[in-house]
């Protein structure tokens, strides 16, 4: 046991000497999400109040139902309306985007309300998902100007507006804030944690065992009076340290991003902080933890092979493909955690994670995914010992 | 004391290699070593000489128990490399021409780390690097990192990390390649003060210079087979060319003939 603590000592001392180890261990994962959060609340809020503040020009048609729209509109904020035109030159502006949107009221759309029927009018414009917010403005719009034709209307028959509504319809949200934040980024987070994991190994794996064989010191290493498993054990705690260190970091990151990031609503920081609570964290990482042995085992089994540095560093970016798609199809929506995904390593923690953040893990699944990651840490640790007993992978 | 006793050892050849030497009929096997045996004793330096190739390095490899041989055995103090590859280890320091040092730590931590592998006493310890570091002045340097010091001061720190546990056998493996003359000097340096204390050493080269100053007992080694075995004195008297290189040619050459 002491050789090993004086292996793992000196490797974590000699690791964390390492720049491109603390930076994929510490900076990145911390940085990452308070950056990633920034940026995406402030785009999303400085979008939404662009799409409400704009002036909107709109073009209407002649006639009656367009004069009469028209006459509302005069206390509109934020808008600028252009009448009696036609639709050729409308439809020229809007494509020039001198026109937000044309509305054409049909010639008959007077008659068409009077004569208790619809009065039809179409919209022309730029129908793209960034002008989602401005065509929804117009839309209601349109909206209050059918509220006030249907007063009239239903005054004139003598019926109370109030009797349109048959149905009153409310809708109560029964979904807990977990299950909500599931939805919403329970497959990102998963594929975060899962990707840190991954590169919180790699430095440190690729230094610890490739670049001892390149820089020569590794021979001498061996020619001590240690017991070779008792080095790999300390090499390899190294690596599982800084990989789930590297997870740890990215949820204190995650942590500071919604305490910190003020653009974010309250509700959803309520709803984050439901998950780093203690017991979801533990949970968390006693899933990442075998996760993090196998990401260990299988890029310290590679760089036991390499002959360089560098050479490791090639054969193991090829890993990444591997890594990235199970853990992306955790995102997918529909995609959940049963017996037989519980036994895919990598798609299994990514929804198994999911799960954990909607608080509805069931017991059964999750000891059918700790026994499949344990038994591919095991196959990954088993190979890894393989390799560095092996003189030809070692002087290869 | 080395004790090696009809020593093999033979390599699987890569696809690559196996590819390219298919006509020439080595079956997929090379022999790196064939049938040597030769005894290295306390207090003098057995030089193995050879060119590129010869199985040198293999050699020293496995007394070092890095490599297992295929057949034939290695006593070193008495212990087998195969049976008791621990206690063969703590009895040796193993320097070769292209070891490096750990760049991120200084000559303390890694003379530290080094001792403790060994299981070195602290008080031991302290003493022995207190001595060394003197010995080779190295204490205004002792705390800066490796990757900073000159190419000189860390081949002194390789020398201490080889001797700092006091091992009876010291190897050398083609230990000044690619050094200059002055870190070179003070490898040679090293070697002498070794068999002073009593300690065996075996040193592979192929500087033939490094041969003559050295050399208490000779082994040429060629493509794996043992050419030549006695004392360097004897080897002298027999020359029959008018220097080492050119007799060391000849020697090799009544190998081809």
């Amino acid at each position: 046991m002491k050789t090993i603590i004086t292996v793992f000592r000196k490797e974590l001392k000699d690791s964390l000497r390492d720049r491109r180890t603390v930076i994929t261990m510490v900076i990145l994962p911390l940085l990452m999400f308070p950056v990633l959060i920034g940026l995406t609340s402030r785009f999303v809020t400085s979008y939404e109040e662009q799409a409400q503040e704009k002036t909107l020009t709109i073009g209407l048609s002649e006639g009656v139902g367009a004069e009469g729209f028209s006459a509302g509109l005069e206390d509109a904020d934020n808008l600028s309306v252009i009448t009696g035109l036609s639709l050729d030159a409308a439809t020229e502006m809007v494509i020039a985007d001198s026109l937000d949107a044309y509305l054409l009221f049909h010639e008959e759309f007077a008659r068409q309300v009077e004569e208790l029927g619809q009065g039809e009018v179409t919209i022309y414009s730029k129908q793209t998902e960034e002008r989602a917010i401005e065509a929804g403005r117009i839309f209601d719009l349109l909206d209050e100007y059918e509220v006030e034709l249907r007063e009239l209307r239903f005054t004139g028959l003598g019926i109370d507006p109030d009797a349109y509504h048959v149905i009153s319809i409310s809708t109560e949200n029964l979904a807990t804030g977990k299950e909500q934040l599931a939805e919403m980024v329970g497959g990102i987070l998963p594929y975060m944690f899962i990707l840190f994991c991954f590169l919180g190994c790699m430095y440190p794996a690729i230094d610890l065992a490739a670049g001892e064989k390149e820089r020569g010191t590794l021979e001498t290493l061996l020619t001590s009076p240690v017991i070779r498993t008792r080095i790999l054990i300390g090499k390899f705690g190294v690596v599982v340290l800084t990989g789930i260190s590297s997870a740890t970091i990215s949820l204190i990151g995650l942590y500071l991003g919604v305490r910190y990031v003020s653009a974010i609503p309250a509700a959803f920081i309520d709803m984050i902080m439901t998950i780093l609570e203690p017991g979801s964290i533990v949970l968390l990482l006693t899933l990442l933890l075998p996760l993090t042995i196998f990401f260990a085992s299988l890029q310290l089994t590679i760089s036991f092979f390499a002959k360089s540095y560098k050479e490791a560093q090639s054969m193991i970016g090829p890993l990444y493909p591997v890594i990235i798609v199970p853990a992306f199809l955790g995102m997918m929506p529909g995609m959940k955690l049963t017996a037989a995904t519980a036994l895919v390593p990598i798609l299994n923690v990514s929804l198994a994670t999911k799960s954990i953040i909607a608080g509805q893990s069931d017991p059964g699944i999750m000891v059918l995914v700790y026994i499949s990651l344990i038994v591919y840490a095991s196959i990954g640790l088993f190979f890894c010992g393989k390799t560095f007993g092996r003189e030809s992978a070692i002087f290869r | 004391m080395i004790e090696i006793r009809n020593l093999s050892k033979t390599f699987k050849l890569s696809r690559k290699r196996r590819k390219e030497e298919g006509a020439s009929g080595t079956d997929g096997f090379v022999k790196a070593v064939d049938d040597v045996s030769f005894q290295c004793r306390p207090g003098r330096v057995f030089t193995l000489l050879g060119p590129n190739g010869a199985g040198k390095t293999t050699i020293l490899r496995m007394i070092a128990t890095l490599m297992k041989p295929t057949s034939g055995t290695i006593e070193v103090d008495g212990f087998d490399t195969l049976q008791s590859p621990r206690e063969v280890r703590a009895k040796i320091g193993f320097l070769t021409g292209s070891t490096n040092l750990y760049a991120r730590l200084t000559p303390n931590e890694v003379i530290k780390y080094y001792a403790d592998l060994h299981g070195m006493e602290p008080s031991r310890f302290r003493q022995r690097k207190e001595e060394l570091f003197e010995l080779l002045d190295m204490n205004s340097f002792a705390d800066r990192r490796i990757g900073k010091l000159s190419s000189g001061m860390k081949q002194k720190v390789s020398i201490v990390r080889t001797i700092i546990h006091d091992p009876a056998v010291v190897i050398f493996d083609e230990p000044t390649t690619g050094l200059d003359v002055i870190t070179s000097r003070s490898i040679i340096n090293l070697i002498r003060r070794c068999t002073s204390d009593g300690r065996t050493v075996i040193f592979s080269t192929h500087i033939m210079s490094e041969v003559s100053m050295l050399s208490d007992d000779l082994a040429i080694l060629h493509e794996g087979r043992l050419l030549y075995c006695n004392t360097w004195s004897t080897f002298r008297e027999g020359m029959i060319e008018a220097s080492l290189e050119e007799e060391f040619i000849r020697t090799l050459k009544g190998d081809k003939s």
